[in-house]
């Protein structure tokens, strides 16, 4: 039992000398600066990834640890300079509490990027919405009616594969899967088989653009063993307002590209949507939406607005966005359940008390 | 377009003897309010506002806006279109001059010769442009914007037009009153009536019109070619409403129909004032300013306030941030002067800085209560801030060292942040209002004034960093002085980290409270957590006996550069949530002080390692 406490003790020490953060600390910075400016041309989602969440990355051939492996060392490293190697002390006592808040601080960094989910809600002024969307994931959804009856996430989708659900009685084969697509028009000659819209307009894949929410996620694929007109070509598109519709017998299916959703355990209607501009300005002032909380039979209404979200058990609903293009206005919500948040909030207090009080010592000192 | 406006001015009536008289009294005219940009503020700020943009400088402004507005057809002659691109000469067929400042009258050839290449241009994505196509197209917003201004009072203007003396009467005009827009309004129904009669039975070829009929169809057209060119003109909104908290413009008045019985005092007054101007009637003009004054005592709305115009008035003629820069200079000065021990430069450079101080804080405070926020909510504000802080912590460290060093830092860093402020001061508007975003008192007096604080200390902590070295380079401190401003650079590193981090805390708590999330590795964030660990490495890298005590303080001597990266260089990738867009002179400015800054600080330790050796030899 003591040599297991000496050999911990003796890793704790090991780890808790300076030389390890007087070398983190840089790579770290390199890791900042790369994964800031790499945000220019791979976006920010993809610089998160790349540099931020994961155990390294690659400048040129050269290998450098990622921001898990830097944290990770970093935390480790501090914990067991806190508990091997603190002077417990008066005179260290401000130096002590801000390392602890460093400590907390990374704890909450770890319980967010484990626990945290993020997403938005769109709805329409009158309209009833509990479907969070997800920001990034797209899938194929094949619905009849409102009734999903086949969903698969985008990435399973390339060309040749075959989605054939015994349930649906026909089989649709992928011809074409863009993450990131443009339109443009079909050639004459090329159009035979294929069914309106796509008759006219075709996807062509193009680079993915920096800003996830940007890309425009579609397939082409046709349709066979309907054994009527609907054997055909079809197209379809993230958002695209008239999805095809495949007829077989008395049923129709309808086949969509769409962000991954999940539900909200209540649902939230849109009451109002308001967006104030300063007089005479096209400058916005606030953007406000009035919305109505319903839980199991429950209501009540609450306001959204910028800087002043609502918080709802465990999920925070922040004003995000809006689309006042079309006849009524929608609010788009962003939804996060996050149980980490409090964490910041806590290890603020602790570091800058721990600050405060080193220079007050440091100060008192000086003074005698 | 352009001709409609071209013939408003031919309609004007022209006042040649004005440039002789004696000119009137502006300060009562320039403290006039108008809504500009979503805020209330004298006619003084939004004259400086358009003629900087035009001209790039804002001398006379007041003067220059009276006589567009009150006089359109003199103010089309005067060069204030300031065209430095020689591709936008070169297209509009401008001739080359030593200064290339053009008139709106020289212009207007050219635009009207460039106009279907803007077309084009404005059918390019912004980010597709070239810098040519860009200025060319300024220019025609230029253009454009002068036009509206031009014609901002021309429903009120007298017209060059004389009135049938039927029409005179059923206009009740007056025997000395002039024919305005309005007068043509009151009887326009008659005159398109008699016009459709006229063409109902003539057709439209005015050869076969009687000298009459022709003077009538031509008094309809003038009345149709001023009505259009006032459409959806509002750029003067100086007349308040009085039920809500909006000012409109006159032509607002007259098109949406929003005047109302007390509305109507203030187009009259609006009327005389031009008249009184046109005939440079001091007595007359000053009569109608007290009486607008008066009345705007008495009626204008809520948002209306005196005390907030006449010192924005004040604020824009005191220019307080570039008076405060020959003070800070002066203090760098006479500090440099008594590190020479010059006589009596130890109390004018603290005499200079207390002043260049007091001024700084002056200026801040005026902004904070003319914007009724806090301080800072724009690069340019962070930049006057962190001008006060720097200083201000350099008094504190003189306290405590009592060699002059404290007061010398703060005349250099007052002096840079200054100038670094007068040049981002952008298109010379710095009290915009803020994004909805922005719009949060709390997160603006904690997070940003923590963080700018944060910044200030971590210059300061540099300019004693760089003095330290370049006085132990030329072996001009004593070792007392040293051991005194290595504690001191110590201490106010500290500062520096308990306000950078605390700022960079709350501004993920800011991020957390507005976007759900605490951090998002944010170009922004991201800058403010390098300043962090970059202290915290030289903080702990000096403790662990890591880092010489030599290249410690040229770590701290490069905080300058860490800071400005983060500050501002992060914008200028144009990405996250802090991007102000990519300037190309912030960029160059910075890359030029970055690579200054490395090459001084690397032949500074060079010089410091040589001398040790050469001791050591010794």
């Amino acid at each position: 039992m003591n040599v297991v406490i000496k050999m911990i003790c003796s890793i704790g020490l090991r780890l808790s000398r300076p030389d390890i953060l007087f070398w983190i600390l840089p790579l770290m910075m390199i890791l900042l600066i790369a994964g800031t400016v790499a945000q220019k041309s791979f976006g920010v989602l993809n610089s998160q990834q790349i540099y931020f969440s994961s155990f390294y990355y690659t400048i040129g051939l050269i290998p450098l640890p990622g921001g898990i492996s830097l944290i990770g060392i970093l935390f480790v490293s501090l914990l067991a300079k806190f508990l091997f190697k603190s002077e417990w002390s008066w005179r260290k006592s401000g130096t002590i509490i801000s390392h602890f808040g460093v400590l907390i601080l990374i704890l909450g960094g770890i319980v967010t990027f484990a626990t945290s989910k993020e997403g938005y809600l769109t709805i329409g002024e009158g309209q009833t919405s509990s479907a969070i969307e997800d920001y990034h994931e797209r899938q194929i959804v094949i619905r009849a009616g409102a009734t999903s009856v086949y969903e698969a996430s985008f990435e399973s989708l390339k060309p040749g594969t075959v989605i054939a659900p015994s349930s649906l009685g026909f089989q649709i084969t992928i011809d074409k899967a863009c993450y990131n697509c443009s339109i443009s028009r079909r050639a004459p000659k090329d159009q035979d088989g294929w069914t309106v819209p796509g008759k006219f307009m075709q996807l062509n894949a193009k680079d993915n653009d920096p800003q996830d929410e940007m890309n425009l996620t579609g397939i082409e694929f046709h349709v066979s063993g309907t054994k009527n007109l609907s054997d055909n070509k079809y197209l379809t598109f993230d958002k695209f307002p008239k999805p095809p519709e495949i007829k077989i017998g008395p049923k129709s299916y309808v086949v969509t590209i769409e962000r991954a959703k999940r539900p909200l355990p209540f649902s939230i209607t849109l009451q109002s949507f308001k967006r104030d501009f300063y007089t005479g300005t096209d400058i916005a002032k606030s953007y406000q939406s009035y919305i109505q909380v319903n839980d199991n039979g429950q209501k009540w209404q609450a306001l959204i607005q910028m800087n002043s979200p609502l918080r709802y058990r465990g999920f925070t609903l922040y004003q995000s966005s809006f689309d006042m293009s079309g006849e009524k206005p929608f609010t788009i919500l962003a939804v996060v359940e996050n149980k980490g948040r409090v964490f910041p909030y806590i290890a603020t207090l602790i570091i800058a008390f721990g600050l405060i009080l080193h220079l007050a010592i440091r100060l008192k000192r000086d003074r005698t | 377009m352009i001709k409609l406006i071209l013939t408003f001015i031919l309609l004007c009536l022209t006042f040649p003897a004005l440039a002789e008289n004696i000119p009137l009294p502006l300060d009562q005219f320039a403290e006039l309010p108008i809504l500009h940009d979503g805020r209330l503020k004298p006619l003084d700020s939004f004259a400086r506002l358009e003629l900087q943009k035009f001209s790039g400088k804002n001398k006379n402004a007041v003067a220059w806006l009276a006589e567009a507005i009150f006089d359109p057809s003199s103010a089309v002659e005067k060069k204030i279109f300031l065209i430095e691109s020689s591709f936008s000469r070169h297209s509009l067929g401008l001739e080359e001059r030593q200064k290339p400042l053009y008139s709106y009258a020289e212009l207007v050839e050219g635009l009207e010769k460039t106009s279907s290449m803007i077309a084009d241009l404005a059918k390019i994505p912004q980010k597709q442009l070239k810098k040519d196509q860009k200025d060319l197209l300024l220019v025609h917003e230029n253009a454009i914007e002068f036009t509206h201004l031009l014609r901002s009072l021309s429903s009120l203007l007298p017209l060059n037009i004389t009135l049938s003396k039927n029409f005179r009467q059923k206009a009740n005009l007056g025997k000395d009153d002039s024919v305005t827009f309005l007068t043509l309004k009151a009887i326009s129904p008659e005159i398109e009536d008699r016009v459709r009669t006229i063409i109902k039975h003539k057709g439209e070829n005015p050869a076969k019109y009687s000298s009459k009929e022709r003077d009538l169809v031509t008094l309809g057209w003038q009345y149709q070619t001023i009505a259009s060119a006032g459409q959806g003109n509002i750029t003067l909104r100086v007349i308040p409403t009085l039920q809500t908290e909006d000012w409109v413009s006159p032509w607002e008045l007259i098109n949406d129909g929003k005047g109302s019985p007390l509305t109507i005092h203030w187009i009259q007054d609006w009327q005389k004032l031009a008249k009184a101007w046109q005939e440079n009637n001091r007595h007359n003009w000053e009569e109608v300013l007290y009486g607008m004054r008066e009345r705007l005592f008495y009626e204008a709305p809520q948002n209306y306030s005196n005390a907030k115009i006449e010192l924005e008035h004040l604020y824009n003629q005191l220019s307080p941030f570039t008076v405060s820069i020959f003070f800070f200079a002066g203090a760098m000065i006479f500090g440099l002067l008594r590190m020479a021990r010059f006589p009596l430069s130890s109390g004018f450079s603290a005499l200079f800085l207390t002043i260049a101080l007091l001024i700084q804080a002056g200026g801040i405070l005026t902004r904070i209560y003319l914007m009724g926020r806090p301080p800072v909510g724009t690069l340019y504000e962070s930049i006057l801030f962190v001008a006060l802080i720097a200083p201000l912590v350099s008094w504190m460290v003189e306290r405590k060292i009592k060699n002059g060093i404290g007061i010398l830092s703060g005349g250099i860093a007052g002096t840079f942040l200054g100038l670094l402020a007068t040049s981002m001061a952008g298109d010379g508007d710095t009290m915009k209002m803020l994004g909805a975003v922005l719009n949060t008192q709390f997160w603006l007096a904690t997070h940003v004034l923590c963080i700018t604080i944060g910044y200030g200390w971590c210059l300061l902590t540099s300019v004693l960093a760089h003095i330290i070295l370049i006085g132990k380079a030329s072996g001009k401190i004593s070792q007392e002085t040293e051991r005194n401003m290595i504690e001191s650079i110590t201490t106010n590193s500290l500062f520096s980290l308990l306000f950078t981090t605390v700022g960079t805390i709350l501004g993920g708590i800011w991020a957390d409270q507005s976007w759900g999330r605490f951090w998002g590795w944010d170009p922004k964030e991201n800058g403010a957590l390098l300043i962090v660990l970059w202290l915290v490495w030289l903080i702990h890298g000096k403790l662990a006996g890591q880092l010489s005590e030599k290249i410690w303080i040229a770590g701290m001597a490069f905080l300058s550069v860490i800071v400005g990266v983060a500050w501002v260089g992060v914008n200028l990738l144009g990405v996250g949530l802090h991007s102000y867009g990519f300037i190309e002179g912030v960029f160059w400015g910075l890359g030029m002080f970055s690579a200054l800054e490395t090459v001084i600080l690397f032949v500074l330790v060079y010089i410091l390692r040589e001398k040790r050796q050469n001791s050591y030899a010794n």
